[in-house]
């Protein structure tokens, strides 16, 4: 160890450079009141730390916020404790930042040429509100999507305001871009912001050093004593006292409570963390057109005041008397502060109607965070496949036709294989054996129709009919003339078939007639009413879907049926097997 | 924090045993500052590790396991293998996907008997591919080969393609789909 010290040092003076960063000398020596910088510095880095452990489980979507956190909360290891300790540290660091501005401002820390340390300080200050603000969002629980309903609104409600507010919600409403928003803010350009902010706090710091009271005389502020050891034991000390009351009050409460996932359609009277009460309490107090002095003009008023300190305290030197309206001024908005806070906090505790509501969103947390340990339903990114019109119409044939249909192999055989679907290969098997599974062998009542043996018409025959019968579509484009008339001639002279098909449109028959048998529009009909009487009549056994569908329904399963026959052989040669 | 003590001090009014510049009241400050400093950072470490670590403790995705629904029997001939898709609800770390399609496998029918190869490639994991007209099963990857019983005929896979357990009833078949590990010679399931 010392010998990678000595290496260092010879060859960036790292014993010099230490002592620089790590030991200034203090004026006036060490003092209790000096240590909340160094507190906060601590709990920063704490909350860096914490907020990256806890990306490695969190989420930020609307769909997976709350799942994820709810995770983090419920089933990883120290989850609940990582992620309450991250919650109580934000909320520490908010008491401390007031701890330490009312340090500053007693002691006058703020004067000339101390505006830097003061300017970055009072924009940190409002940083760790803003950390507060984002991540209250992030669980995407109730609490967190009412609460932040309220802060957009009141955004929106600012004049010129409405632009702003979708810009901080990525769009008119709460939603997946409100999420990313604030997760991107919270986690890389808040944390950016103090790291940088800090930079120049400590730097100007380092020049100018602390602030000793005011009441020490020239002399005793001339005796200045080394950081360490008093000061870095006072430090230190702080922090161990800060750090393990945190851990304390975070296995106390359990960690941060975890309400049911954000709901927009169910009411939920939210409330926001308790280091905003008071604003919560002061916009109850303006009505109407006012409010916007709750809003805007108080909290703005306020702000300005802070940043113009160093420049509208003109006091010849820094003693508390002659500096009263300044503390008066700071006193009397902390006051306000505190108030607003107790009385909200009074409020809540006397109406039982919040109590009541309270309760009962307590037990809806505790029940969603129970199913929640069985997995929160999601879907994968590959459901966009589902919006392609072909996987809808399968869907569809497989709610309503599967059952009794096949396509590819997979099906039901109550009804006729859609496979090759009225192509000539499956006219020639359904005329051959029309008892065969593959056809009408499942379907009940439906033996009308007697097989055709090759000892009653040969193969060469049979094919001439089916090219006759294929012809009789009438939007076949591709058929061999000479090899259909072959057919029609079997047809009326050989074949009694005739005895029940009909040949014309229209025509009712025992049997459907075959005049545009197959085409779209005939399968369009069948599957609306197949017992029209040219079609089944009497012997059909499908389901009218005519008013369980829709006509685009119907079209597009009709359409869905004519392309199984598409890829068929559209000759003899090749369709024989 | 340890160099200052050992540098020559200016003299101060606290100077002499029992003040600040006392050698071992400083060692024993220092002490104090490591213990307490040390402890603030292991405090939230120990919790921190066993967050970190929690995939280690067991799986934090899980599919499967059953046998799933394949299809009737009379699909699946000798020649042609057949690609089977197997949907099942997928557990994945807070999330459950219902009925998601968790792998596929080729069946096909070898000596009378029903065969499933996982289409996951065992040397590394790429999903195998069906060759028409070699009659062989190929790996686009790294191009492993194997033939219609699954055994590797070329190629940089350890072992022949993973069998899946297949199970018969009533003319329907199911599958159980699972992973194994890629890359060693022996079939273990991941
Ligand atoms: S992954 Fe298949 S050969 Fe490498």
């Amino acid at each position: 160890m010392a010998g990678i010290i000595d290496w260092l040092d010879e060859r960036m003076g790292a014993r010099a450079l230490a002592r620089r960063v790590a030991n200034p000398d203090i004026p006036g020596g060490p003092r209790l009141q000096y240590v909340f910088g160094a507190v906060l510095v601590y709990l920063f880095l704490q909350e860096v730390v914490l907020g990256v452990l806890l990306a490695l489980y969190y989420s930020p979507s609307t769909a997976t916020a709350w799942a994820s956190t709810a995770y983090i909360q419920d089933q990883v290891t120290a989850g609940w404790f990582l992620r309450g300790l991250h919650l109580h540290t934000s909320s520490a660091m908010v008491v401390l930042v007031v701890l330490h501005f009312v340090q500053v401002v007693w002691t006058g820390a703020y004067r000339r040429p101390r505006e830097l340390i003061w300017w970055s300080g009072v924009l940190m200050g409002m940083i760790v509100l803003g950390f507060s603000m984002s991540g209250y969002l992030l669980p995407w629980d109730q609490n967190a999507y009412w609460g932040t309903q309220v802060r957009t609104g009141i955004l929106g409600s600012l004049p010129g305001g409405e632009p702003l507010k979708t810009l901080a919600q990525g769009g008119g409403e709460l939603g997946n871009l409100t999420v990313t928003r604030f997760y991107a803010i919270h986690v890389f350009l808040l944390p950016l912001a103090t790291a940088l902010l800090l930079a120049v706090h400590l730097i100007a710091l380092r020049k100018h050093g602390v602030t000793p009271p005011a009441r020490l005389d020239e002399a005793a502020r001339a005796q200045t004593k080394p950081y360490w050891p008093y000061q870095r034991v006072l430090d230190v000390g702080a922090m161990a006292v800060t750090g393990a009351a945190l851990i304390a009050m975070t296995v106390y409460t359990h960690g941060a409570q975890l309400y049911a996932p954000a709901d927009p359609t169910t009411a939920f009277v939210a409330r926001p963390e308790w280091n905003f009460l008071f604003l919560y309490q002061l916009v109850k107090f303006f009505e109407g057109p006012l409010q916007i002095v709750a809003t805007a003009i108080i909290p703005g008023a306020v702000t300005a005041a802070l940043f113009a300190l160093p420049l509208l305290d003109r006091a010849p030197d820094r003693s508390p008397r002659r500096r009263i309206w300044v503390l008066a001024f700071v006193g009397a908005v902390m006051a306000g502060v505190v108030a607003l806070t107790a009385i909200a906090i009074v409020d809540d505790a006397g109406n039982e109607k919040y109590q009541k509501a309270h309760e009962a969103a307590l037990q809806d947390a505790a029940r969603a965070r129970a199913l929640a340990a069985e997995g929160v339903p999601a879907l994968a990114a590959t459901v966009v496949w589902e919006n392609d019109p072909d996987f809808k119409v399968r869907a569809l044939f497989k709610e309503h036709c599967a059952t009794c249909h096949t396509i590819e192999g997979k099906g039901g055989q109550e009804a006729p294989s859609f496979d090759g679907y009225s192509e000539r290969r499956w006219l020639f098997d359904l005329v051959r054996d029309p008892t065969a599974k593959r056809f009408f062998g499942g379907t009940k009542e439906h033996n009308a129709m007697e097989p055709l043996p090759a000892s009653d018409v040969s193969d060469e025959d049979l094919w001439a009919t089916v090219e006759y019968l294929y012809s009789l579509r009438g939007d076949a484009k591709d058929i061999d003339d000479a090899k259909a008339s072959r057919g029609k001639a079997l047809w009326d002279d050989t074949l009694e078939c005739n005895g029940c098909h009909e040949l014309e449109r229209k025509a009712e028959g025992a049997a459907p007639t075959l005049a545009g048998r197959g085409t779209l529009e005939w399968i369009q009909r069948v599957i609306a009413d197949s017992s029209a009487p040219d079609l089944f009549a009497d012997a059909a056994e499908m389901p009218k879907y005519k008013d369980k569908l829709s006509e685009d329904e119907i079209a597009a399963l009709a359409q869905f049926i004519v392309e199984q026959g598409a890829p068929a052989s559209t000759s003899e040669e090749d369709a024989t097997p | 924090m340890s160099d200052r003590d050992r540098e020559p001090q200016p003299p101060s009014d606290d100077a002499g045993a029992g003040g600040p510049e006392d050698p071992s009241r400083r060692r024993a400050l220092a002490i104090g500052v490591s213990v307490l400093g040390g402890g603030l950072v292991v405090a939230p470490l120990v919790p921190a590790l066993g967050f970190v670590g929690f995939p280690l403790r067991g799986a934090v995705t899980s599919a499967g396991g059953d046998f799933i629904a394949a299809g009737s029997r009379a699909q699946f001939g000798p020649t042609i293998p057949i690609k089977v898709d197997l949907y099942a609800d997928r557990r994945d770390a807070w999330a459950v996907e219902r009925q998601v399609k968790i792998g596929s496998c080729w069946v096909l029918e070898r000596d009378g008997e029903l065969k499933a190869f996982s289409t996951v490639c065992p040397h590394l994991g790429c999903a195998i591919e069906y060759d028409e007209e070699a009659s062989a099963f190929r790996c686009p990857c790294h191009r492993s080969e194997f033939d219609l019983d699954g055994t590797p005929v070329e190629g940089p896979s350890p072992r022949g393609l993973d069998t899946l357990e297949v199970k018969q009833d009533a003319g329907l078949v199911a599958i159980r789909y699972q992973r194994f590990r890629q890359g060693v010679g022996e079939k273990v399931e991941a």
